[in-house]
């Protein structure tokens, strides 16, 4: 009896275990679990049926081309202007936001004494939760008119570039301003994640660097930002994916034009997905007209979660490399 | 041999050394030239400012940036040569991008007490916006329907997405399947969702039921897409704080895996638990779009989940903003600064109960 | 089998029992060998346990001792990628086989670790009681529970009157003793220490040890230590284990306290407990 007569090896697994309350228990987290998973796809369902009757009246050109006059026989109807508009205001926001939080981060990290990084870096958060429809009211009543201004003047002292061509002479509604709403909710998003990977530098670099007499442009230059330039990336593209989806703030300070505004940044008018549904759905004409937008909302979808996809895919890479 | 006495005085050096730190001592030209670098430019931006009608927001970015910039480049170049000049013209700018974040989140915070201050009183808490037009001046009316409502869908939200949420991060690091990466990832893409896509699929499903209309739930659904992905990856960091020892001594003890999640990992991670509800909370306390979606508006006091349209304090924002009544726009003032203050007072509770140190 | 037979048969094991009483095996390890994934971790380790005797597994650190206790109570499996041949015995039958559950056998054989793990959000009392509700386990008498435990364990005196204060509150070496009282409350018939004393300081050491001896007239107990005097005092028999660099670690000799520390029959044994290693 007491002989051994198992001699091979036995992988053991602790998860199994037969007793009834931790199999409930299982399912239930189990289940919880993938409710994430069933969310998705009921949203990637549920809106991308919407797709279906968007098509067949318009075919391609619903994503091709920029018109929206529901009421006309035939109604025609394209987004294409709203999905570029949507990228324009990302990239303008991400121009004003990304140098902004990489100094900030750099100043929190490198040059701040401790006390008032922690400060700082607390003032970031608050600004983070500042919830977009107080940010599109101050936008509306504080912002545009210094905005209005400042667009005046680059149209009269950099006009001759094209970007910055203002026809109409007004200066309100325009990217440039919807762009810039959008930096400032960025900001918080991207200068969070610069600052921890700034912050991770090992000291061990940042004392060689030192040590062989780098300036602290030198330091930054050739270690902390290579070091962490993924994970600055990564919070570059989660910032973008915010801005793609934003619609409140972006509603109050953008003029919503059916004709695609291709880089006129301070000329009024431009689209953006996410207010076209908001505006549109106010004084929706009917259920063709609601599900053209619940189609609209499909293609944001798809647009964000790929966007999200590859800023949390980057983020992760740098995590594993660090640790 | 001659008694030793003892004499302080033959120990003067070491007893009265000053604590010094060299390494601190700056350059003797480094106090002169920061002060020129920094004087010199605001003297001529104030000049410019006081003797032109160039707007200060301009003159501030314009002028006095790349002056100052100037400024900092000579006087680093003056006291360490030029390598410093860059350093300089980095710390200036990192400065300037502090200062304009700063200067951002002064005005917003600022204008939103400056003018919404205007607009509060105890009736404008609690009375709700029946009778009240949008020129009905501001002695009459309140957002007490707006505040009850998002009370009331926030509430509904949390019923829903704080059980998931936890029982999700539970999943990933307690019971540690193989699917756990697959979970996480899932999680990660859906805290991407757009809000306003949150609505519309609330929307969809209220549409192609029947089941329920416009209502406190379908707004508290469209909130707890939202909010769980929060409340999963704090819970998720919260629980991994918990020391392996307890799990492994109440396993020790004869405990059932389920047993020692609910009794003991749990009970340990209390306070973070708290603190990622509280932070869940704030994420959603704020968003506009689902409610306008899938809540829509109502001027009464709607206490019914399922009551039908229901207002809450961000739609109504959102209502009044562009409004061409001033006391309707004082309105939207009021109850932007009530919602900031409910804000800050999630985010202050958070930073309470996370301090809170597990185990402890 | 005819009674007859059957009666000679239980005479004679009576009388071999009454030769051995006291040499009773409560637990055995045969032929245990230990993964961690591919990394083989230990090789071929054959121990008997005697009932209520004291057994002291020495060795330096890295030899496989602590990953060789947690096989007596399956704790080892709660490691992603254990693996594990040959059998672990408690009376008689292998904790291992298929239809054990792990639940009953953690009951049977309790555990002490390094570091006091008592469970924060409970007070002292429920610290003791908690096995109890873990296991979900019925027994009466609770505050009579709590009183003896406590006193086995040495802790009772110093506790009697805030027994609903925080756990956390008591001292490391107090801790340590709620544990091993928190252990005791769910009765079991073999006690794992994973060297209880390591954390503490010589006095609560010493407290530990007292408790050790006074809970050997009722139980088995097995326990690791890197001090080679508390394995003098505290044990009846010995276990010297050992692992080559890169080599899963093995059993180099094994036998009662006196004869491994007075009479070593191997040299590394003699030079380890010389201390000239480890």
């Amino acid at each position: 009896m007491s002989q051994p007569d198992v001699e091979e090896r036995r992988d053991l697994k602790a998860a199994a275990t037969s007793h009834r309350g931790d199999r409930i228990f299982n399912g239930i987290v189990i289940a919880a679990a993938f409710t994430a998973l069933v969310v998705l796809a009921g949203i990637a369902i549920f809106l991308g049926v919407q797709t279906i009757p968007a098509f067949q009246s318009q075919g391609l050109s619903f994503l091709t081309t920029t018109a929206w006059d529901i009421n006309t026989d035939p109604p025609t109807a394209g987004i294409w202007g709203m999905l570029y508009g949507s990228v324009l205001l990302a990239v303008i926001g991400l121009v004003i936001a990304v140098p902004v939080s990489i100094l900030l981060s750099i100043f929190m990290v490198f040059l701040a004494p401790k006390k008032l990084a922690t400060a700082l870096t607390n003032v970031i958060d608050l600004m983070a939760a500042i919830p977009s429809v107080i940010l599109g009211l101050w936008a509306f009543y504080i912002l545009n008119p210094t905005a209005e201004e400042w667009q005046q003047l680059l149209n009269q002292y950099l006009g001759w570039i094209p970007i910055f061509e203002n026809a109409s002479g007004n200066y309100l509604g325009t990217p440039f301003i919807a762009g810039f709403v959008l930096a400032i909710m960025m900001i918080p998003i991207v200068t969070s994640v610069t600052r921890e990977v700034l912050a991770r530098t090992p000291p061990e670099l940042i004392n060689a660097a030192e040590s062989l007499g780098c300036s602290m442009w030198t330091m930054l230059r050739f270690v902390a930002l290579p070091y962490g330039r993924g994970g600055i990336v990564g919070g570059v593209m989660l910032g973008l994916g915010r801005a793609l989806g934003e619609t409140i703030a972006v509603f109050f300070v953008l003029k919503i034009v059916f004709d695609t505004n291709w880089y006129h940044i301070i000329e009024s008018g431009g689209g953006s997905v996410a207010t076209l549904i908001v505006s549109r759905f106010g004084e929706v004409s009917g259920e063709f007209e609601l599900s053209l937008l619940l189609a609209a909302g499909f293609f944001l979808f798809v647009m964000t979660l790929v966007v999200n996809v590859i800023a949390n895919l980057i983020v992760a890479r740098t995590g594993r490399i660090k640790s | 041999m001659s008694t030793v006495v003892f004499d302080s005085a033959a120990l003067p050096e070491l007893q009265q050394q000053k604590i010094q730190r060299p390494w601190r001592r700056k350059p003797a030209k480094l106090g002169w030239s920061i002060a020129i670098a920094s004087i010199v430019p605001l003297v001529i931006v104030s000049a410019m400012f006081w003797s032109t009608n160039i707007p200060g927001a301009v003159l501030m970015t314009v002028v006095y940036l790349p002056l100052q910039l100037v400024a900092s480049g000579v006087a680093a170049w003056a006291t360490k040569g030029t390598r410093g000049i860059l350093d300089s013209v980095i710390i200036v700018n990192a400065i300037g991008a502090t200062l304009f974040a700063m200067m951002v989140l002064v005005s917003v915070l600022g204008s939103l007490f400056v003018r919404g201050w205007a607009a509060l009183s105890a009736h404008f808490i609690y009375q709700n916006n029946v009778y009240i037009s949008p020129s009905t001046p501001l002695d009459y009316g309140g957002i007490g329907h707006a505040i009850l409502g998002t009370f009331l869908i926030v509430f509904i939200a949390s019923l829903i997405a704080v059980p998931i949420g936890i029982a999700t991060a539970i999943y990933i690091t307690e019971v540690r399947g193989r699917a756990v990466p697959y979970v996480r990832f899932f999680v990660q893409a859906m805290s991407g969702v757009p809000s306003v896509v949150a609505g519309l699929f609330i929307l969809t499903i209220v549409v192609a039921t029947d089941a329920f209309s416009q209502s406190a739930l379908a707004g508290g659904l469209a909130y707890a897409i939202l909010m769980l992905p929060t409340v999963a990856r704090t819970a998720e960091e919260v629980l991994k704080l918990v020391p392996e020892d307890l799990r492994t001594g109440a396993l020790a003890l004869g405990s059932t895996r389920s047993r020692t999640v609910l009794r003991v990992v749990i009970p340990a991670a209390k306070t973070g638990i708290v603190t990622a509800v509280i932070l869940g909370i704030a994420r959603v306390i704020g968003e506009t779009a689902p409610l306008l979606l899938a809540a829509g508006n109502s001027d009464q006091t709607v206490l019914n989940p399922v009551g039908g349209p229901i207002a809450a304090i961000p739609t109504y924002i959102f209502n009044n903003v562009a409004l061409p009544y001033p006391d309707a726009v004082a309105r939207a003032w009021g109850s932007a600064l009530v919602l900031i203050i409910l804000v800050a007072v999630l985010f202050t509770l958070a930073r309470i109960f996370g301090r809170g140190r597990i185990g402890k | 089998m005819s009674t007859a037979e059957f009666n000679t048969l239980t005479s004679l094991e009576g009388e071999l029992m009454s030769q051995r009483e006291t040499a009773e095996i409560e637990m055995a390890a045969r032929d245990i060998s230990v993964w961690f994934g591919k990394r083989k971790v230990l090789e071929g380790v054959n121990i008997d346990f005697p009932k209520r005797s004291v057994t002291a597994l020495i060795g330096p650190s890295g030899c496989g001792k602590s990953t060789f206790i947690r096989t007596l109570n399956r704790l080892h499996e709660l490691i992603p990628g254990a693996a594990l041949a040959g059998q672990v015995l408690y009376e008689g039958s292998d904790i291992y086989s298929r239809d054990v559950d792990p639940v009953q056998i953690r009951l049977k054989v309790g555990m002490v670790f390094q570091k006091p793990n008592p469970f924060p959000s409970m007070t002292i009392r429920g610290n003791v009681l908690s096995g109890l509700k873990l296991s979900g386990m019925k027994r009466d008498n609770h505050d009579d529970i709590v009183e003896k435990t406590l006193r086995s364990a040495g802790l009772w005196n110093e506790v009697k009157d805030r027994l609903n204060a925080a756990a956390g509150d008591l001292s490391g070496g107090q801790q340590q003793r709620l544990v091993i009282a928190r252990a005791l409350a769910v009765q079991p018939h073999v006690l794992l220490m994973d060297e209880p004393c390591s954390a503490l300081d010589p006095a609560s050491t010493l407290k530990i040890e007292e408790t050790i001896r006074e809970l050997s007239k009722e139980m088995t107990i097995i326990i690791v230590t890197h001090n080679m005097q508390q394995a003098v005092r505290v044990s009846d028999s010995t276990a010297f284990f050992l692992a080559a660099e890169n080599e899963p670690g093995h059993v180099v000799e094994q036998g009662a306290t006196t004869e491994i520390f007075g009479n070593p029959q191997d040299q590394r044994t003699l030079d380890y407990v010389n201390g000239r290693f480890g």
